[in-house]
């Protein structure tokens, strides 16, 4: 397992700062979240597939028979 | 730095009997030596060898000499000699005795109280070598200076005879054998590595002379010489750590009359190790010529980083903080008459500290343009450090400013329950302000809470939208819970609910808010997951209406399968035509089209992957389904000629590294194709292969469905799942849920929030690690690792749903 800010590998028993390998980069990670920097991106087009990209789960066709 | 005062000092002036001052008396040694040398202790015993090597450090800083051996005996006397001038032997006017007694026998009558001899001297209580001999059972002085030999033997500080010239020599040097009083001393052992860690100090603050120790109790010795001088002193200090930058920074100057260096080199650390010298005096509480050192760093990383633009992420300057963690440095000044504070003089007072500040500024901004990316380096490490002081700060904030205001601190958007025991308690985080309508109207208010949370959504470029949770979101979260947040504040005993309930679309932004809030609860909260806490909502995505019977289904596979069932209850398949034709109908009808329907599913995803369907069907046809079946080229052979027959151009090659065999295969229309062991490998791959044995012998076109009489023969096995679909399909109606809002309030209790009907997913930090790693893959700003990332688990679309 690695930590999520400095991919150092961590330990997860017994570490009080898991999944961080230390206080730093848990304080690093809450600082990021709280100046709103942790962003999802939609999942990027390849082109054609516009639409699909929009819905993951498969459509079945006609909502209403 | 000897070398260099050898130009200017004494040269000049004569060291001679003219230029000692007497100053004291010695028996008020004996009487209090613990007002001389601090203790009578171990640190007074070793402050014994410190003043006589200062004396041959002093020559050593003149410029006269590079050389000191220090040798410990076996009854604990200790010798310590020099290649410097030798101490003068004239004699001395006002004493009537030769100088080398003075310096021996009266208190404080060092050369260095003469500024004329030692423009600059160390010296640690400045009470000289006399102190030395007054709590000695007895010292032997050897002086080599001028062509001859002087010697001269004192018990406890009195000469037992006049300084005599014993012989020629060509040497030149003082040689100082003293045995510590046993009646002064607690102990009179000295300590081999409390001598090796000044006297290394010592030789790293002089560079280039030559320290050498010898223990001859043990035999173990010791030689100390840094042509690095106090750089090495700083590698020495990081032996053992990840430094971030391979070469200390290292300047040095002399400027009115003050000699400054200082090295330094960051570690990985947080830890700040920072030796500050004066005269070679460890000045343990710092000083003047520390402060000066601090603030020009400071100010230099804060200048730097500026030029640079390097601040974006944080809002004010750097503080000193900042700037020290990992920092592993020496500051060394040499100045006349330095002016030291407190009983231990572990403090420098002179006022030099803008002096020092601005001769470090200078060199480090010089540095720092110099090798731009160690000085990127130190001011990204400096960043990180205050955004973790100031995380920390609002951490305390978030969850202090709510126990001031205890529960009337709660957000504003929080729809509480009435229940306050907390293991009866529930709380819903609810995506979307209509959803949270819903929410609100459909809960047992009793004991439900809400909080809708709503995905914030950045118009980051042309029709790009990014989403993230806001400021305020995570704020109202943190503070619903009641846990704080942080290291000091976290406190998992006060969570307010024992069930905190993520419900959110079945939609990409509903997973994406998911990813969001569990990677959140997995980096800042891991115990609510560990102790079961977190549940994730499992809203239905369809409702099916036959008459007055209802019925809500979670997922695709249920819904296709209830699709499929209802279809077979009056319709039946033929596979195949003449005598071989096979016949399926009713529960057997319906497993085969769900795993025919993923059948063809796989099939045409490994035929976009290749191409071309027809290697897919090779592969079945030759049975290879193991990496080990590989190893036999008769195999793919096999499968070679069966593509060759269809018009493929095939080599078989051999992959050395794993020492089977592979297949590039090239059709007319079609780039090279590579058959390896990771195609047969892959879960799609697998899959098929499972399934394939069980429909492979219904897959003969055409297929003929009939239903009361009525018959439609399909030739396409794709259209006949589908078919089979849509006349279940106009069995009842279908409605689906897009999002939790097109349901009313009654549906929502009943399909999602009512405990008894309603299922949930327990969060195990197994899920969390996968969020996490979704998490880490969408919010990239790589694109292209993305790209790969969504075209891969485009095979399993599940994958991205977490």
């Amino acid at each position: 397992m690695r930590c999520p800010i400095c991919r150092k590998s961590v330990t997860w028993e017994g570490n009080p700062f898991r999944p961080f390998c230390s206080e730093r980069c848990k304080l690093i990670d809450l600082d990021n979240w709280l100046a709103e920097r942790y962003r999802i991106s939609p999942p990027v087009e390849t082109g054609e597939k516009n639409a699909s990209a929009e819905n993951p789960v498969p459509d079945t066709e006609g909502d209403r028979d | 730095m000897s070398k260099q005062k050898a130009a200017e000092p004494s040269g000049a002036q004569a060291y001679d009997a003219t230029s000692i001052k007497v100053l004291g008396d010695l028996e008020a040694v004996r009487k209090r030596p613990a007002m001389y040398i601090g203790s009578t202790g171990a640190m007074g015993l070793h402050h014994l060898v410190w003043e006589v090597v200062d004396n041959s450090v002093d020559e050593a800083l003149a410029g006269f000499c590079d050389r000191v051996d220090v040798i410990v005996h076996s009854d604990n006397s200790v010798t310590v000699t020099d290649n410097g001038r030798g101490i003068p032997v004239d004699m001395h006017k006002e004493e009537g005795r030769s100088a080398a007694e003075v310096v021996m026998t009266v208190l404080h009558s060092g050369g260095k109280f003469d500024t004329k001899s030692y423009k600059v001297s160390g010296g640690l209580h400045g009470v000289g070598v006399s102190v030395v001999n007054a709590l000695s059972e007895s010292l032997d002085l050897e002086i080599w200076r001028e062509g001859y030999t002087w010697e001269q033997s004192y018990e406890r500080g009195k000469p037992l005879a006049t300084l005599k010239r014993a012989g020629k020599t060509e040497r030149r040097g003082t040689k100082v054998t003293f045995l510590p009083d046993a009646k002064i001393f607690d102990s009179i052992e000295f300590n081999f590595d409390t001598l090796a860690q000044r006297l290394r100090e010592l030789s790293f603050l002089n560079r280039g002379l030559t320290i050498r120790l010898k223990d001859e109790r043990t035999n173990k010795q010791s030689e100390f010489h840094y042509n690095g001088g106090i750089t090495e002193f700083v590698k020495h200090l990081n032996k053992n750590k990840d430094v971030l930058h391979a070469t200390p920074l290292y300047a040095e100057t002399e400027r009115d009359d003050i000699h400054m260096e200082f090295a330094l080199q960051y570690n990985d650390g947080y830890a700040e190790n920072v030796f500050s010298f004066a005269n070679n005096i460890n000045t343990v509480d710092g000083g003047t010529h520390l402060s000066g050192f601090r603030s020009a760093l400071t100010r230099a990383i804060n200048q730097f980083g500026q030029n640079q633009g390097l601040f974006k992420d944080v809002k004010e300057n750097l503080q000193g903080e900042d700037v020290r963690e990992g920092l592993v440095a020496v500051v060394s000044v040499k100045l006349p008459q330095p002016q030291f504070e407190g009983q231990t003089k572990g403090k420098l007072n002179s006022d030099i500290q803008s002096t020092v500040a601005s001769f470090v500024y200078e060199k480090l901004m010089e540095h720092f343009e110099k090798t731009l990316a160690v000085g990127r380096k130190i001011c990204a490490k400096a960043i990180d450090a205050a955004r973790a002081r100031e995380a920390a700060r609002k951490a305390r904030e978030l969850t202090r400013r709510k126990g001031a205001l205890d529960s009337g601190g709660l957000p504003g958007k929080l729809a509480d329950c009435q229940e306050k025991d907390p293991e009866r308690c529930e709380l819903f985080l609810v995506e979307g302000d209509s959803a949270g309508g819903s929410a609100k109207q459909g809960r047992d208010r009793r004991y439900q809470a809400i909080l809708p949370l709503r995905g914030k959504i950045l118009n980051v470029e042309k029709a790009r939208f990014d989403k993230m949770l806001a400021h305020e979101e995570i704020r109202a979260l943190i503070t619903a819970l009641g846990t704080g947040i942080g290291k000091e504040d976290f406190d998992v005993s006060k969570l307010r609910y024992s069930k905190v309930i993520i419900m959110t679309d079945a939609d990409v932004d509903g997973s994406h808010i998911r990813t969001l809030l569990l990677t959140f609860f997995y980096r800042q909260m891991p115990e609510l997951v560990e102790r079961g806490h977190v549940y994730i909502a499992q809203p239905p995505l369809y409702l099916i209406k036959k008459g007055k019977k209802t019925q809500y289904i979670h997922d695709e596979k249920e819904f296709r399968r209830e699709v499929l069932r209802r279809a077979t209850e009056d319709h039946a398949v033929e596979f195949g035509e003449g005598s071989k034709k096979l016949r399926l109908e009713g529960g057997e009808l319906t497993n085969f089209l769900m795993a025919f329907g993923e059948y063809i599913e796989l099939y045409s995803k490994l035929e976009k992957r290749l191409g071309d369907g027809r290697p897919i069907d090779a592969l079945l046809r030759a049975e290879l389904s193991k990496k080990v079946e590989l190893e036999n080229q008769a195999k793919m052979e096999k499968v070679a000629k069966d593509l060759r027959a269809e018009g493929f151009k095939t080599t078989i090659k051999l992959d050395e590294e794993h020492n089977i065999y592979f297949l590039v295969i090239q059709s007319e229309t079609q780039p090279e194709r590579i058959i390896d062991w990771d195609l047969l490998t892959s879960p799609e791959y697998r899959r098929l292969f499972d399934l394939h044995k069980r429909v492979h012998v219904y897959d003969r076109p055409p297929f003929t469905i009939s239903s009361n009489g009525n018959k439609v023969r399909i030739e396409d096995r794709k259209e006949l799942v589908e078919h089979v679909m849509s006349v279940g399909k106009k069995s009842f109606t279908v409605q689906r849920f897009k999002g939790l809002g097109e349901m009313n309030p009654t549906q929502l209790w009943e399909t999602t929030m009512d405990a008894d009907q309603r299922t949930m997913l327990q969060v195990r930090i197994e899920d969390q690690v996968e969020a996490d790693s979704i998490f880490t893959v969408l919010m990239g700003d790589v694109v292209e690792p993305r790209r790969q990332f969504i075209e891969e688990n485009a095979l399993d679309v599940k994958n991205l749903d977490i």
